[in-house]
């Protein structure tokens, strides 16, 4: 085989892919970059990365386990390193768990409140130390 | 009535709105330099405005997503960040030379140097974007707008010779004392003038801030193909005023006494005081537009809550990037650089900006995930595509222009 | 494991040949109602033969419009396929390895 100029791949035969029963996803189409509402339709942050439950990285995967799952979308300083490449350590990844998200659609929905989640801390503390200093800033519009 | 009033509003709106320091300053030193044989690039630019707010708007009006999400999540985060990147820088500048406008105004009327103004300017234009209502800071700031009219009027006034107006406007060539070079440069720049990304973020945002529903979008339409190319007529007859008046005496133009000339020759004190008043308000609803237009950009791409319809405190990354550009906007004036040179170049960077901003608002409109049934018909892709291509080519003809030609010397 | 560490990553199959980059990897939420929403189990991962950046996604969904942007997005990433996790072997950050006799599947979204 002449390995001077690598072949590209082309599938002799594309089978039609098994269908799930439920809701299908891509992550980079339908999830990623789509921004988070909380249960009241306040803009939370955008779905930088996603969490998954497994496998560990660079170990073979034995046949037969199951699929990972999805645990959490990742804001936060996860977004610089998705674009410039690395990874920023665990305890710096701001998480919201797969668990409060009621629908994915053109947004994520989530089922509960912006204030009560980690993903919303720069947010409070400009409400608290910058806005809430100026006169008229918790005034109705 | 009470419904023809309201569509009123919004077409006169619309007029009042579309004119800022930019559309001023580039339609006069063209009008001043190659009369009107520019002005097929007016309605170009018209056009193109139309198709691009027409379609933002009705993403937003339908999908509730306003144009700066969509370009994260379709273009993704590096190209997003890019775009992000060079939309701000540009309505940085742009914010800097509005304001910088409106200081040059109040120094036309007053006498008093332009620097002082823009303290001033700046508390004014932050004191509106803190507490007016989005509905009536439009209104107000389209409607006191509308009295650059003047211009139309002045130009009747001048009493011109419409027969070598029109010729050079329908027979368009390149002024004997000009360069094709500059002339395409020109081009470019009144292009952008027309086309400013900053006014598409601003109309689709403004879309969620005024909860348009599917049924108001008839209306918008309205407001859009009525409003903008009479707005795109009123920056002909700035062209118009400075190609009877500038040109043949050979003036240029470096600073808004020059544009102004015209209207105070053909009108005397009264046009004047009417044009500085028009010019106040087209010039402080564009700094309005393009600082919201900073916020909602970052807002947008980043997540943040947003909009005048919440309470600042329910929006606070939002108001806090939108007093730091303010501060920008005036720490750059403060560096003594001229606000009409900042217009020029702003109006060329945003033409080589519009493709990224264009092309993912094209692809959304046409995802029925986003639109349900309101995809684009056809006509509406064919025109699409068309200006996609135009806009392809003036945003990578515009740098090596400016530089072959040393930004239109 | 993030995503981020996946998506862009070389995929190579069992003799070690490259056969293209993740362009994405999807997921379903079939596993009957959690909390909220069902868990999102990962189906398998999109392999693109030239390039991981998927661009809009024209090659897996029906819309043909607006000419000539969706066609020339959809050649770009001819010869695409999905590949479900009972075929990967390896999914290292540097890479994706599947196992020897994958199959690989149409990726074109049905919905």
């Amino acid at each position: 085989m002449n390995k001077s100029k690598p072949k590209r791949f082309q599938p002799q035969q594309l089978h039609a892919a098994p269908y799930p029963a439920g809701l299908v996803l891509d992550a980079q189409l339908h999830l990623l970059d789509r921004q988070i509402l909380d249960v009241d339709g306040v803009p939370v942050t955008t779905v930088d990365d996603i969490e998954l439950s497994g496998p560990e990285p660079d170990e073979k995967i034995p046949e037969g386990s199951a699929p990972p799952q999805i645990t959490a979308l990742l804001t936060g300083p996860v977004l610089g390193t998705r674009i410039f490449g690395g990874r920023p350590p665990s305890s710096r990844l701001i998480r919201i768990p797969w668990k409060a998200v009621v629908g994915v659609d053109t947004v994520v929905s989530l089922g509960v409140r912006a204030d009560s989640m980690d993903a919303s801390w720069v947010e409070r503390w400009l409400r608290n130390h910058v806005i809430a200093r100026i006169p008229g800033g918790r005034h109705e519009p | 009535m009470k419904r023809l009033l309201g569509v009123a509003l919004g077409i006169l709106t619309a007029i009042g709105g579309f004119v800022d320091i930019g559309d001023l300053v580039t339609n006069a030193v063209v009008g001043s330099r190659f009369g009107m044989s520019l002005a097929w690039v007016v309605l170009v630019g018209v056009v193109g405005i139309c198709l691009f707010a027409n379609m933002s708007g009705r993403v937003a009006a339908v999908s509730g997503r306003a144009t700066f999400e969509v370009i994260r999540e379709r273009l993704g985060p590096r190209a997003g960040l890019a775009n992000l990147g060079a939309s701000f820088l540009i309505n940085v500048m742009t914010v800097t030379a509005e304001i910088g406008g409106i200081a040059l105004a109040l120094q036309l009327a007053s006498g008093v140097a332009y620097i002082l103004w823009v303290p001033f300017a700046l508390l004014a234009v932050w004191l509106v974007v803190w507490r007016v209502k989005f509905s009536i800071m439009e209104n107000v700031t389209g409607l006191v707008g509308l009295s650059l009219v003047v211009f139309a009027v002045a130009l009747f006034l001048l009493k011109p010779d419409w027969g070598a107006l029109a010729g050079q406007a329908f027979s368009p060539s390149v002024p004997a004392q000009e360069g094709a070079g500059v002339y395409w440069y020109y081009a470019i720049a009144l292009f952008g003038a027309a086309m400013t990304p900053y006014e598409v973020f601003f109309f689709s945002s403004g879309a969620v801030e005024e909860r348009w529903k599917i049924k108001d979008l008839a209306q918008s339409r309205l407001n859009v193909l009525l409003g903008f190319p009479l707005g795109g007529f009123l920056s002909l007859a700035i062209a118009g005023c400075a190609a009877v008046v500038l040109l043949p005496a050979g003036i240029s133009v470096t600073s808004l006494s020059q544009v102004a000339l015209p209207v105070a020759q053909a009108g005397g004190q009264l046009a004047l005081a009417v044009l500085i008043l028009g010019v106040v308000a087209a010039t402080f609803g564009a700094a309005l537009e393009t600082t919201l237009s900073s916020g909602y950009t970052l807002a947008q791409f980043f997540g943040w809550s947003w909009g005048k319809f919440r309470r600042p405190a329910q929006a606070a990354r939002f108001h806090v990037s939108m007093i730091v550009v303010l501060l920008a906007g005036v720490a750059v004036l403060a560096t003594g650089v001229d606000p009409i040179l900042v217009t020029e170049y702003s109006v060329v960077f945003s033409a080589i900006a519009l493709p990224l901003t264009y092309l993912p608002i094209l692809i959304v409109a046409n995802d029925p995930q986003y639109m349900g049934k309101h995809v684009n018909n056809r006509a509406v892709n064919i025109a699409g595509v068309i200006y996609l291509f135009i806009i392809l080519v003036a945003s990578l003809a515009a740098i090596p222009l400016m530089i072959a030609t040393g930004a239109g010397a | 494991m993030n995503l981020s560490d996946v998506l862009g990553s070389d995929v190579v199959d069992g003799a070690g040949q490259r056969l293209g980059e993740v362009s994405d990897v999807r997921f379903a939420l079939d596993a009957g109602a959690g909390q909220l929403l069902s868990p999102a189990r990962l189906v398998g991962i999109v392999v693109s033969p030239r390039t991981a950046s998927s661009f809009l996604g024209y090659e897996r969904q029906v819309i043909s419009q607006p000419w000539p942007v969706a066609q020339l997005l959809r050649w770009r990433h001819k010869g695409s396929f999905l590949v479900l996790w009972e075929d990967i072997a390896v999914m290292g950050p540097e890479r994706v390895g599947l196992r020897p006799g994958f199959t690989a599947y149409d990726a074109r979204l049905t919905r």
